[in-house]
């Protein structure tokens, strides 16, 4: 960590304690990396590592250094300070063969057809002409749009477009596929298509790297995440210890009565009370069953559940704590 | 991450050539360039010529011209001068005596149509050799020179008549110069200078129009790459500078497709009209002066284009970069006004200077060869100046493109383009 953030409830490993398996290099491993432009640092002391074959998360709401961290991981930019190591190596052109990257916004040419698009970024990548289109055609009918290859890119909805760009990004068979915002304009059917994918690929043993500011999109997705707000990372871990280091404190009632009475009490950290369903966290040391207790002397209760919280709400109370 | 694939540059620099040849703007632009620039040449040397022989009069009758003098033996000559001149339908008369009663009658025909126009030739009008054409229409250039012509020779054959000259002597003496500008140095074949001088022209408008186009080509391809954010995908597979290689090299072959083109249409005309293999022998459109055409136009490019590129990544649309574009193109503009100056003294001091000035140079140093001899070393000169420019150039446009690609939103400003220069 070394940034002085420090996260709730010790529920964060420092970076250097990744235990994932030690004996195979991290996929992406970024040590205290910065960078700043002119005077606005966009990326503060950050460090984390991904190892191979898991979903990762960097999460942040927009601006918070997101894509700034994403291009200084496939060489795009350099860091001002810090390095970036790509399958156990310090960053090389060389090793850019061995990355799929989705940008966040269609990076296609409008007038050229599918098929070219794509066999064109093929053969940067490295295939052969031969190769790129066999690649494509299986990809194609994977995700259902065979009829589209000879068709325009301009010609196609947005949701297609981010088809064909999932596509670029995998064509070459990469280990380590970083995407920013994947699920971006698409609808549910197509997400759960590519969501398929991506879990597949993970079992094939690749890393992926998921951007996004929609943290309830990849809460299912990702073994471990990075949450950072401002350049700097505020949150990281598997994803399962951050929620059982944060859970037990989220409570969900539903009652009748007077709900006047959950006010003011001492369990109590917050409080959301909309009449005859409330919403509350607990304080660190509280314990739920006291709370049900107490609730019990002075409502009717119907529905008492001790709940996960949303990584969204984690990170909400972090950066509210940390504004403190 | 210094590592340069001439591989990677080849894939772009294809699809960058590919994606332009097949477009129909590419194809209208090298058939319609041509036929175009045809029409804007042959067209007037056509209606001239057909002026001259009468063909674009009312009718197709020649033109009635009358002669009225009293001194028969002057309007003779004066009409005979008309009718022998070359390529003219005439039909010119005589009136003589030239007496008032003639002039309304004249004046009658010429209202009724009957007649082109009438020459009075009275007295004073000999005496002073100022002479009044009447005629019902105002323009007809060709025939007022002509007429004129035939006047002065007529005067002048009719002294010398009076004088005692034999007519053999009069023909023999009037007889006009015929005057052939030779080329000093080449071979002595016959040199036109006003059709050298347009074809100079036009192959410096084509360079001139090329520069241009191609290089806004580039700029355009940056911007919609840019803009469309093509380029961050890219940058993962290809560095900057194999990107801007790539597309420079592209594009620039698409430029030099199109003049090859253009070349081959002027070698398939030659090899079919008798009339244009010759033109081009006159006027020593060789081999020499086509390898000169192509060098400059790739080193003219490779400069243009280069800072094109820059301009390209710096800014997020064409109307952001229009004034800047100005700002680029003035060179060319001020070699496009030089290029007159140039033509007349290619070897005075400014245009020695003018001709080693690399934005310059591939327009005025290829003038210079065109039309005249200059010293090797002024032409070594220019290419060292030229080719250290371009490097120069191309070492800060691609500290500029590889930044500015990436920089969306706001546009920058002059110390933070200082900026990017210092830090790329």
């Amino acid at each position: 960590m070394g940034a002085g953030v420090t996260p709730a409830e010790g529920s964060v490993k420092p970076t250097a304690g990744f235990t994932y398996n030690e004996a195979v290099a991290s996929t992406v491993e970024l040590i205290r990396v910065r960078k700043s432009y002119g005077g606005f640092t966009a990326v503060d002391d950050l460090s984390f590592e991904i190892p191979p074959a898991r979903i990762f998360g960097l999460l942040g709401p927009n601006g918070a250094g997101k894509t700034s961290t994403i291009r200084m991981m496939i060489g795009i930019t350099a860091p001002d300070s810090g390095c970036v190591r790509l399958f156990g190596e310090p960053l090389r052109r060389r090793a850019m063969r061995r990355v799929g990257y989705l940008p966040e916004e269609r990076g296609l040419y409008r007038r050229m057809t599918v098929g070219d698009n794509l066999v064109f970024l093929g053969r940067l990548a490295g295939l052969s002409v031969a190769t790129s289109r066999e690649r494509i055609d299986a990809w194609a009918r994977r995700l259902e749009i065979a009829d589209w290859v000879d068709r325009r890119v301009e010609e196609l909805s947005k949701g297609m477009q981010q088809k064909i760009q999932f596509i670029a990004a995998l064509l070459h068979d990469p280990e380590l596929i970083v995407m920013d915002e994947p699920f971006a304009g698409l609808d549910p059917v197509n997400t759960m298509q590519l969501k398929d994918v991506l879990v597949g690929l993970r079992t094939a043993g690749k890393s992926i790297l998921f951007s996004t500011h929609r943290m309830d999109q990849v809460e299912k997705l990702c073994d471990s995440i990075c949450l950072i707000d401002r350049g700097k990372s505020v949150l990281q871990g598997s994803l399962s210890e951050i929620k059982a280091g944060n859970g037990r404190r989220y409570v969900q009632i539903d009652y009748e009565g007077d709900g006047g009475c959950l006010a003011g009490n001492p369990l109590i950290d917050s409080l959301n009370d909309y009449g005859n369903h409330a919403e509350i966290r607990l304080k660190s040391d509280a314990d739920p069953q006291e709370l049900l207790r107490t609730a019990m002397r002075g409502l009717r209760v119907i529905r008492f559940q001790v709940m996960d919280p949303s990584l969204e709400q984690i990170f909400i109370d972090l950066i509210a704590g940390r504004d403190d | 991450m210094t590592e340069f694939s001439i591989h990677k540059v080849w894939i772009i620099a294809k699809r960058e050539y590919f994606e332009r040849v097949r477009t129909r703007s590419f194809l209208l632009s090298t058939f319609a360039t041509p036929v175009l620039m045809g029409a804007f040449l042959i067209l007037p040397a056509l209606i001239s010529a057909s002026m001259a022989r009468g063909i674009v009069r009312d009718s197709e009758r020649p033109a009635r011209v009358v002669i009225a003098c009293d001194n028969r033996a002057l309007a003779e000559l004066a009409s005979g001068e008309l009718m022998r001149q070359r390529g003219t339908r005439y039909e010119p008369s005589v009136v003589s005596p030239a007496s008032p009663a003639e002039h309304e009658q004249l004046d009658k025909h010429l209202d009724a149509g009957d007649i082109e126009g009438y020459v009075w030739l009275d007295g004073p009008a000999r005496a002073s050799r100022h002479v009044v054409f009447t005629t019902g229409r105002m323009g007809d250039f060709i025939l007022e020179r002509r007429l004129g012509d035939a006047l002065s020779y007529a005067f002048a054959a009719d002294r010398m008549v009076e004088q005692g000259s034999s007519s053999g002597d009069v023909a023999a003496t009037l007889q006009p110069v015929d005057l052939t500008a030779v080329r000093a140095g080449k071979s002595s074949s016959a040199y036109n200078a006003v059709r050298g001088a347009a074809v100079v022209l036009i192959l410096m408008f084509v360079m001139l129009f090329s520069l241009l186009s191609y290089g806004v080509m580039v700029m355009r391809s940056v911007m919609e790459e840019k803009s469309s954010r093509i380029t961050e995908v890219l940058l993962c597979a290809a560095s900057a500078q194999e990107l801007m290689t790539g597309k420079i090299l592209g594009t620039g072959s698409v430029g030099l497709t199109q003049i090859a083109a253009w070349l081959a249409m002027a070698a398939f005309g030659a090899s079919r009209s008798l009339y244009l293999r010759t033109t081009m022998t006159v006027l020593e459109v060789g081999p020499s002066l086509i390898v000169y055409f192509v060098v400059f136009y790739i080193l003219g490019y490779l400069l243009y284009s280069a800072i094109f590129a820059a301009v390209g990544a710096i800014f997020n649309s064409i109307d952001e970069a229009q004034q800047w574009n100005f700002v680029i193109i003035l060179p060319l503009i001020a070699a496009s006004g030089l290029i007159l100056p140039v033509a007349t003294s290619s070897d005075s001091p400014v245009s020695v200077a003018v001709s080693l000035f690399p934005f310059c140079s591939p327009i005025l140093m290829f003038e210079r060869l065109a039309v005249h001899d200059p010293p090797r070393w002024q032409l070594a000169l220019s290419l060292l100046l030229l080719v250290a420019t371009i490097g120069a150039v191309m070492f800060i446009s691609g500290r500029i493109y590889r930044i500015g690609i990436l920089m969306y939103g706001k546009r920058p400003t002059i110390r933070e383009l200082s900026r990017w220069l210092r830090h790329a």
